[in-house]
């Protein structure tokens, strides 16, 4: 038995001990929500709650805007014949650009505003001080900073909206993003500034996981979403300048004319693939890892069972981070990179399957003879569990490199990243805004529509997603505004799948935004969790802990009593608690 | 390895197929069978894994489901033995995709010497083939086969007459090989990325501007097939389709090519102005009627006044015989205003420009 290891038997006395010292929530003052109510107060707020909910706000407006693009994308799609694009343009050109602008919007602003700040910014900062039992982040001031910057850049991609969008794709792939007469300029200036959001937001974290662990939390006692948060933290800051370089060089090219991606001057469009992707493949495990460390809690509270294989569950989240920034050629396998490059980053792509493979066993393995309470939240989890399979496993055939000159750029690689970005990505941020929904707000939810929702986005997205696998394996090409006829069936039922998964979401929101008017007032510790988060009150006061709470163990579950009448689950007197 | 790749031989439908499958097009060169085994490998070992871990999350969760409050009948957190057997057999799985993917991509990016050599070479947003017997240049005539995709679509073509139709335009256009020869394509793009696909043969390349791509395949089927542009180029990508002929020997194929590239020179100038148009690729950007496309109409074009920019300085001129040339030559010398400038050089014979010239001034004044 590894002595290190967390397990029941090993750190029972020292489970004894911490839950001792764990702090009592006491049901009394004003929450952080409450205690200023100007605009003002929320506005210049240093309070990383508050700065996380007016992320949550925007990254969920912003989800919003996304998803309309992406039923425009599928509407039009329903038939190869120009079906909704005739209403906004006469022109069969003008349509088709409609179109491409479509796409490239609902794109850009998923990865750019709405996956990659999800989980780190939106529902990070909110937990990630709470979990540490620290009353803000290391640098509040930052945090506000990374915050407005996110609203700048934001504010760029609607400015594009209105002013000739952008249709060069959500990678901005020279020669073509130089040569476009779309606002280029503006959504490249727009990213840039996200960029520095996002490296901003990760340093602040690296930071306060760094040197504002309570008494008693080790490295290998921390709640297993700081390891994902961590590990995405670093890839934000060592990645992200990388992208803001490239950036910079692409509005250089279009406005002097300096060469570097152009052929003609001696440049290589190729060159722009590398640099790009050298963020980007990485910015993929920026929007996964921190998914990976949500669905870590989510299996393990809502199966009220320690999580299985700590150790491997953490490590694999390092591995992955380093694994990310040493396989973005797999990107470029057909664009006439050399035959030797293409094998090097194949056998190294392959390293990345084996830590997700890792997590998923260990999530499984969790659920072992645990209690499983199926709420919204723990099917969100389970959904999570079954869609990033299907995801990795899709991303085998891609890394084979026979299989993936015939799949490159097609549907097949679609379908894959949105189970990989959306399935995964963003069904877990989903589960997480669930999962802690109650220690935000302060209410609970409706578990019948959370369940039957997350039912209708489960099954709208296989519906339109496995369709697209099956096209693209025929050999129908991506970014396509009209398609031969042979793959109409397939486009039609993937449109269908899409709206039954709005209707999901539309119906989530509903619910959401009912429980903040008459839902139930949440206790303490609604689901049974032993991270810091669930020792405060719901919503936590603004210095979050009455007193200086010490570490926890956070995956010592079976300790509580549930109360049936008030829904909460408290220590066992017999802990000391009282 | 043997007694897996005997397996998997068995799992997969490749013996007795030349049409789709459900997974894959039809496998008609010489690459089908690679590709399509190491599909089937990886789909048998991801279906194994899908399955097993969707059963052990069902089976979870109705044996394990519980009401709010009862404790969980286990806390045990770890066990050596499965992490190392999940972790060693899927490296295990997956350095095997590694090696099967290897191998037969190295075969793929190695083209035989004997190998006969067709350039390809994509423009917004047309294909152009040059074959090397006669330097013969053919279109990939994208603009006849989307009417004929729309016209079999809107019910003004039956499938014979679409097939006839078809059969016409590949007389003059479209990637024609012979069967069961190494053929070698050189890519080429004049201005933006574009990327060359042909499902059916499983192979693709992308078209870098400045560079030089290739890729090589034996077709093993004769028949007609579609070949398609893979990378994001713009307004006309998914438009930017072409066809490409097996031929059932290399006779069929020299009797195509010796006539392909030929224009009947007793036709009236602007009637083979009209064969260009259509033939180079005009026709993506320039319209007849008077619409507006990425260029200027056409239509009453000569003869009238043109604004254009040229280094950044506006000016403006007649549109006559002289600035046609001009502007085939060196398209992006003076750019016709409000249009964005993004004409390929289209290499044009002398003949070619005049007929094209004829035809304008056709259109009218």
């Amino acid at each position: 038995m590894n002595p290190n290891e967390p397990n029941a038997a090993g750190s029972e006395a020292a489970n004894a001990e911490a839950v001792t010292s764990a702090p009592v929530a006491v049901e009394s003052g004003p929450s952080y929500l409450t205690v200023t109510k100007t605009i003002s107060s929320w506005a210049f707020t240093l309070d990383h709650k508050r700065i996380g909910l007016m992320y949550l706000v925007g990254v969920l407006g912003m989800f919003l805007l996304g998803g309309v693009f992406a039923l425009l994308v599928r509407t039009e799609l329903f038939s190869p014949i120009p079906l909704i694009t005739p209403l906004f343009a006469a022109d069969p050109g003008a349509q088709a650009d409609l179109y491409n602008q479509w796409f490239t919007t609902h794109g850009a602003i998923m990865v750019f505003l709405v996956i990659i700040p999800g989980v780190p910014a939106a529902l990070g900062n909110f937990v990630l001080p709470l979990l540490l039992g620290a009353k803000d982040v290391a640098f509040p001031r930052l945090n506000l900073g990374s915050f407005y910057l996110w609203i700048c850049g934001a504010a760029f991609f609607v400015y594009v909206l209105f002013n000739g969008g952008v249709d060069t794709g959500w990678t901005f792939y020279t020669p073509y993003s130089t040569d476009t007469s779309t606002a280029v300029i503006p959504a490249v200036v727009g990213v840039f500034i996200l960029g520095f959001s996002s490296i901003f937001t990760g340093l602040n974290f690296i930071v306060t996981i760094h040197k504002m662990r309570p008494k008693g939390m080790t490295w290998f006692n921390m709640p297993l979403f700081l390891w994902g948060a961590y590990s995405t933290a670093v890839i934000q800051v060592l990645a992200t300048p990388v992208l803001g370089i490239t950036l910079l060089l692409l509005i250089l090219e279009r406005t002097l004319g300096i060469g570097i991606f152009d052929a003609s001057s001696g440049g290589d469009p190729v060159l722009y693939q590398h640099f790009f992707w050298f963020y980007s493949h990485p910015a993929v495990y920026i929007m996964i890892i921190p998914a990976m460390g949500v669905i870590s809690e989510i299996i393990s509270v809502h199966s009220h069972k320690r999580i299985f294989g700590y150790r491997y569950i953490a490590y694999s989240s390092v591995a992955i981070a380093i694994f990310s920034f040493i396989v973005w050629g797999h990107h470029m396998f057909t664009s006439g990179q050399s035959t030797t490059m293409n094998i090097i980053f194949s056998g190294i792509t392959f390293s990345v399957g084996i830590p997700s493979a890792i997590k998923v066993f260990n999530w499984i393995a969790t659920m072992y003879k645990g209690s499983l309470t199926l709420n919204t939240t723990m099917l969100y989890g389970l959904s999570f569990i079954f869609l990033f399979t299907i995801g990795g496993l899709t991303g085998l055939f891609l890394g084979v490199l026979s299989i993936d000159t015939h799949l490159h750029d097609t549907y097949f690689v679609v379908a894959h990243f949105h189970y990989v970005m959306m399935g995964s990505g963003l069904i877990a941020f989903i589960g997480g805004l669930h999962h802690w929904w109650p220690k935000m707000t302060g209410k609970m939810f409706s578990e019948f529509w959370g369940r039957i929702a997350c039912t209708l986005v489960f099954i709208g997205f296989n519906l339109t997603f496995i369709p697209q696998f099956v096209m693209g394996s025929l050999g129908m090409p991506r970014r396509y505004y009209t398609y031969q006829d042979k793959f109409e069936i397939y486009h039609q039922l993937s449109t269908i799948g899409a709206y039954v998964m709005a209707l999901g979401f539309f119906m989530t929101a509903f619910y959401l935004l009912q429980s903040l008017a008459s839902g139930k007032k949440a206790p303490t510790n609604p689901w049974g969790g032993n991270s810091l988060e669930w020792h405060t009150p719901s919503p936590p006061p603004l210095e979050n802990f009455h007193g200086v709470p010490s570490a926890t163990d956070p995956y010592e579950l079976d300790h509580f009593d549930y109360d049936p009448v008030t829904g909460n689950y408290s220590s066992r007197t017999s802990t000391g608690t009282a | 390895m043997q007694l897996l790749n005997s397996l998997i031989s068995h799992m997969t439908p490749l013996a007795t197929q030349t049409g789709p499958s459900f997974w894959l097009p039809a496998p008609v060169s010489n690459f089908a069978d690679t590709v399509d085994g190491d599909f089937y490998f990886v789909y048998w070992v991801s279906i194994f894994f899908l399955v097993l871990i969707t059963a052990l999350l069902v089976i979870f969760m109705m044996k394990f489901k519980a009401p709010e409050g009862q404790k969980a009948k286990s806390q045990n957190d770890h066990n050596i033995i499965l992490e190392i057997a999940w972790t060693g057999i899927p490296v295990v799985l997956s350095f095997m995709m590694f090696w099967y993917g290897y191998k037969g991509y190295v075969a793929m990016a190695t083209p035989p010497s004997n190998a006969m050599t067709i350039t390809a070479e994509a423009s917004r947003w047309f294909w152009n083939f040059t074959y090397p017997t006669n330097g013969a240049s053919v279109p990939g005539a994208s603009e006849d086969f989307n009417e004929i995709r729309m016209g079999l679509r809107d019910g003004s073509l039956t499938p014979e007459q679409a097939k006839e139709r078809e059969n016409i335009v590949l007389e003059k256009a479209g990637l024609h090989v012979p069967v069961n020869t190494p053929v070698r394509i050189k890519v080429l793009a004049t201005d933006v990325l574009h990327a060359f696909y042909i499902p059916d043969f499983r192979v693709k390349k992308d078209c870098v501007p400045g560079r030089i791509g290739e890729l090589w395949f034996e077709a093993t089927e004769p028949g007609t097939y579609d070949l398609v542009c893979a990378e994001y180029c713009g307004q006309g990508h998914s438009l930017m389709h072409s066809k490409v002929v097996v031929h059932e020997n290399q006779e069929s194929f020299e009797k195509w090519l010796a006539v392909a590239a030929s224009y009947d020179e007793t036709l009236p100038f602007a009637e083979l102005g009209e064969i260009v148009w259509k033939r180079k690729g005009c026709v993506s950007c320039h319209s007849l009627d008077g619409g507006n496309k990425v260029g200027p109409t056409w239509l009453g074009a000569f003869g009238s006044e043109r604004q254009y920019t040229e280094n950044d300085v506006a000016g403006s001129t007649i549109v006559d015989e002289a600035y046609i040339e001009e502007s085939i030559r060196y398209p992006m010398k003076k750019i016709a205003a409000g249009y964005p400038g993004q004409m390929p050089v289209v290499k044009l014979t002398d003949k070619e420009i005049l007929w094209v010239t004829e035809f304008i001034k056709s259109l009218g004044k």
